[in-house]
């Protein structure tokens, strides 16, 4: 038999199922609540702690030699960092990978163990060998928190070799610093891609997640006008004759002269990309292209030329030259002369009179003589694809003094020039009078796409004939002139000379210290290169008392040197006895 | 009694006669034993699903292959359902009988989890017995109810008597209760505290006696919860997970990034999120917020319906029990299960407080799946028995 208390007991168990039921319902409203109407919030929240948008680095361009040789590239490299709070051992594995990696035990140790630290570089782009051992180390102790990254390291195949065209990138973002690097760096740098990805805690990717890939568009490649021999023997002679002359540095610039292209431009001092510690920034200058100097003597062949070109003088006139000039309050004087003379104009080049030729500027005018300065493309950037290039100064005809202006911009004072555009001047004079604008970057292949040649600005400034004119008067200047250290044995040359004095910003011209320059071409009879060669400051004396302050002395001899091993190397039949 | 005319057996039934109504009542007992069967081998094959999914990142993260936990899973729930067959043929008025000895055998498991238990994650609640780990406090849940339901039906006459009714309640609870507190194991213990609490109600002691002794466990488990730092600190996460987002907060709020994830129809099978170790735990007490994440709202008020269809049929096996110590079983065994579901989820919802509780049938483990399935097993039994003549 039922007892009563069956009833209230069966009144409570349904009420026991109702609450239960109740609960669940409570369960299944706050589902609805978070699954569905705030379900957004959560969701946003769980994107925000996986989803990570990366950058995909792009590869960097290579830069080329005229020939393909690479000058520099990128190559793969993995750079170890740490997660020091999931380091077990943060100390040990200090001590096992500092004499791995080539970093100083007590630097990693601190590193390491920097209080709450998530992140610490263990060593930068390691390659080959020193990565191995290390992935191996890693992999047979199967430590945990450490990690490997992509990070591509740069690295200059040639050394010291064009350091100075070539320039380089930083160490930490591979952003170019200076030299092509820097000028052509967005160029060389391409697009970075961009990466969509789901990542755990630990960064690795959760295979079901989101995955959106942009690729990266790799750097455009350079090809340089560059001869890496040429380039390698006048950077040889140049450290050479910079030694032997005492001189504080020097430039070299070898162009060729129907193309205009760069073949080499060697200064020293110099430097090795791969490793420039403790480097003074003086060598990073392209001096070739950042220095002006006073051109002196070799700025004689505007005047000249100009003057042959307008008809106001031919090669045989004769001018009675005196040994000493005043004009206005200055003086000018030839050195290694005495007495008046009577000079033609192919001798007053020859023997590189100032006075002859600042009477043939007289005859000239300083407007025409300013308009040839101008057309050989003085006063203007010559590539304009070199960093700190500058265009020197030439001023304008209007603010040319009547007295002594035209006569001292005759001789090649007041104008400031870079050796580049000097060694135009003359490439212009061998190339049948067509200047032709100098440059280094041949090619740019770009990762996608055809290859977009550079093609140089061509302007003719003087006629063929009295180009081949200025030429036979400059053969004069190395056969019996000033210039016969240039001559170069089964080629014939010409050039000139050319010696100022040095001016000191700030302390004016120097008693003693010179430029000493020498600026030629050859062969005479179909001129394939033209040579510049600038020495700043050489020093001393040669035996029998010649002094290699001047540029006969101490320049002509380099660019005999590299005229006729570039000539060689460049395989141009010999054209003399 | 016109309510209970089905259910009451006439004195004056022939012999023939009654057997032929126990044969019938045993039919009934049977649909109704299928009725709770069905959502329990649902739950099951959710689960098995829900741990392959939610498992195989730690699985391989601690070394092993991805299907380590499902593997076990199956075991468990074999082992499981040999246990529900077994106690499904044990009369289950043979654990009123056997109710001291099942409960000093709790008692003796909880001590030995004390004395040479492993401790994890701070807590002490496994014997490790070789490969498999035995947790006393799963076996503790069921002594309990099958202790009280005893305990009550043998003291019905004097159950309006206070202490009567106390000493018995407050003396299992308080044993039980201290020994899993000393692990500690909160959750377990407020658990089998609502469960007893359950079992009181549907008893016949007088109604203010169980509100009273209720309101009293209230009070005490309150001040217990705020009596430990890291129990506040579950609660003051509950309260404020943004406060502490990768500490204490950091399991309310990947739960309910996971389930918002989810949204209303999931990310998909196997394409959870929150198993890429976001989720503490995801395979064991969050496994829910990985279904809810993986099905979407559709799949997880699927798995709530299961629990809802599992406890009202289990509430109609007590109701139409054959005796008072069946009702009060069945009651007790369908209060832990639904309740510990209720905390489970309503935890991981982040609607109550985060407790450690895993969810029955569903959350990898052994001992609970074997001793769920077991009391399962013996709510099948009560469901079958008819009632005895003449009670």
């Amino acid at each position: 038999m039922r007892r009563p208390g069956w009833r209230v007991a069966d009144l409570r168990l349904v009420l026991v199922a109702v609450v239960h039921v109740a609960a669940w319902l409570a369960i299944a409203a706050r589902l609805v609540d978070v699954q569905g109407l705030h379900a957004e919030a959560f969701a946003e929240r769980g994107l925000e702690q996986r989803v990570r948008h990366e950058e995909l680095a792009a590869k960097r361009g290579t830069i080329f030699d005229r020939d393909g040789v690479e000058l520099a590239v990128s190559i793969s490299a993995q750079t170890m960092i740490a997660n020091p709070s999931q380091l077990a051992d943060p100390v040990g594995v200090a001590k096992l990978l500092a004499p791995l990696v080539g970093v100083e035990e007590a630097t990693l140790v601190e590193r390491l163990t920097r209080e709450g630290s998530q992140f610490a570089y263990i060593a930068r782009r390691l390659e080959r060998e020193a990565l191995d051992n290390v992935v191996a180390l890693v992999e047979s102790l199967d430590l945990e928190g450490v990690y490997f990254i992509d990070e591509p390291k740069r690295v200059y195949p040639a050394g010291g070799l064009a350091s100075q065209i070539i320039g380089f990138v930083q160490d930490d973002d591979g952003v170019g610093l200076e030299g092509l690097e820097y000028e052509f760096d967005e160029v060389l740098a391409g697009t970075p891609g961009a990466l969509v990805v789901e990542r755990d805690p630990f960064g690795n990717p959760i295979p079901q997640g989101q995955f959106l890939v942009d690729p990266a568009v790799p750097g455009s490649d350079l090809v340089l006008t560059i001869d890496r021999e040429i380039e390698f023997l006048a950077q040889q002679a140049l450290t050479a004759a910079v030694e032997r002359t005492g001189a504080i540095a020097g430039t070299v610039v070898v162009l060729d002269v129907q193309t205009g292209e760069i073949l080499a431009i060697a200064n020293t001092p110099t430097f090795d990309a791969n490793d420039r510690s403790n480097l003074d920034v003086d060598r990073f200058r392209n001096r070739a292209v950042t220095d002006v100097y006073e051109p002196g003597s070799t700025l004689k062949v505007v005047t000249v030329a100009a003057a042959l070109e307008e008809g106001v003088v031919t090669p045989s006139d004769v001018f009675t030259v005196p040994q000493k000039l005043v004009i206005h309050d200055k003086s000018y004087t030839d050195t290694a002369r005495t007495g008046e003379e009577e000079m033609t104009v192919a001798e007053i080049v020859a023997r590189s009179s100032n006075i002859g030729t600042i009477l043939i500027q007289d005859q000239l005018g300083n407007d025409a003589h300013h308009r040839y300065l101008s057309a050989f493309g003085l006063g203007q950037v010559a590539s304009g694809q070199f960093p700190g290039e500058v265009d020197g100064s030439l001023q304008p005809v209007g603010e040319w003094c009547k007295t002594t202006c035209g006569p001292s911009t005759a001789i090649g004072y007041r104008v400031d020039v870079t050796p580049l555009q000097m060694a135009a001047v003359f490439a212009a004079i061998a190339n049948d009078g067509v200047w032709v604008e100098p440059h280094i970057v041949k090619e740019v292949l770009p990762g996608r796409g055809a290859p977009e040649p550079f093609e140089p600005k061509r302007r003719p400034v003087l006629n063929a004939e009295t180009a081949r004119t200025m030429r036979l008067l400059l053969q004069g200047v190395v056969e019996r002139g000033t210039g016969t250290r240039a001559q170069i044995a089964g080629y014939t040359v010409g050039g000139k000379t050319g010696t100022t004095e040095k001016f000191v910003p700030g302390e004016g011209y120097s008693e003693t210290d010179r430029i000493a320059s020498f600026i030629g071409m050859a062969p005479l009879t179909e001129p394939r290169i033209v040579v510049a060669v600038v020495l700043d400051s050489p020093q001393g004396e040669l035996e029998g008392g010649v002094d290699l302050r001047f540029g006969g002395v101490s320049a002509a001899p380099v660019f005999a040197e590299v005229a006729e091993a570039a000539l060689h190397l460049l395989g141009v039949a010999p054209d003399a006895g | 009694m016109v309510s209970e005319t089905s259910r009451v057996t006439p004195i004056s039934a022939a012999p023939s006669a009654a057997a032929a109504r126990a044969r019938a009542a045993r039919r009934a007992g049977d649909r109704t034993s299928v009725l709770l069967l069905l959502p329990v081998a649902m739950l099951l094959i959710v689960g098995l699903g829900a741990v392959l999914s939610s498992s195989s990142v730690v699985a391989i993260r601690e070394g092993a292959d991805q299907w380590f936990y499902v593997k076990r899973q199956i075991v468990w729930i074999l082992l499981g359902t040999g246990a529900l067959i077994v106690t499904t043929r044990i009369p289950y008025r043979w654990y009123a009988k056997a109710a001291s000895g099942i409960f000093a055998l709790a008692v003796f498991g909880l001590v030995a989890t004390l004395v040479i238990g492993d401790v994890r994650g701070g807590s002490r609640r496994w014997i490790e017995l070789g490969p498999v780990t035995l947790q006393a406090s799963e076996f503790a849940k069921f002594a309990q109810v099958a202790f009280l339901a005893a305990v009550m039906t043998r003291k019905e006459g004097y159950l309006d008597r206070f202490s009567h009714l106390f000493w018995p309640v407050a003396g299992s609870l308080t044993i039980v209760g201290a020994l899993l507190l000393a692990q500690p194991d909160l959750g377990t213990a407020i658990l089998i505290a609502a469960t007893t609490f359950a079992v009181l109600a549907v008893s016949a002691a007088p109604l203010r006696h169980v509100v009273g002794l209720g309101t009293l466990g209230a009070l005490f488990a309150t001040v217990l919860a705020y009596a430990q730092p890291y129990r506040r600190a579950r609660i003051t996460a509950f309260l404020d997970p943004a406060a502490d987002p990768l500490g204490v907060g950091l399991q309310p709020i990947q739960s309910l990034v996971a389930l918002g994830t989810g949204g209303w129809f999931g990310v998909g099978l196997g394409a959870s999120r929150a198993r890429w170790s976001f989720l503490p735990n995801a395979h064991t007490d969050f496994i829910f917020a990985i279904i809810g994440e993986e099905v979407g709202f559709a799949g997880a008020i699927v798995v709530v319906a299961l629990f809802v269809f599992f406890a009202i049929i289990g509430m109609v096996i007590a109701y139409r029990a054959s005796d008072r110590f069946g009702r009060l079983l069945a009651a007790g065994i369908v209060a832990w299960l639904s309740l510990q579901a209720v905390v489970n989820i309503g935890g991981v919802a982040v609607l109550i407080p985060i407790t450690g509780l895993p969810l029955p049938l569903v959350s990898a483990g052994g001992s609970a799946m074997i001793v769920n399935l077991a009391a399962i097993g013996v709510l099948v039994n009560i469901a079958r028995t008819p009632a005895e003549q003449d009670s």
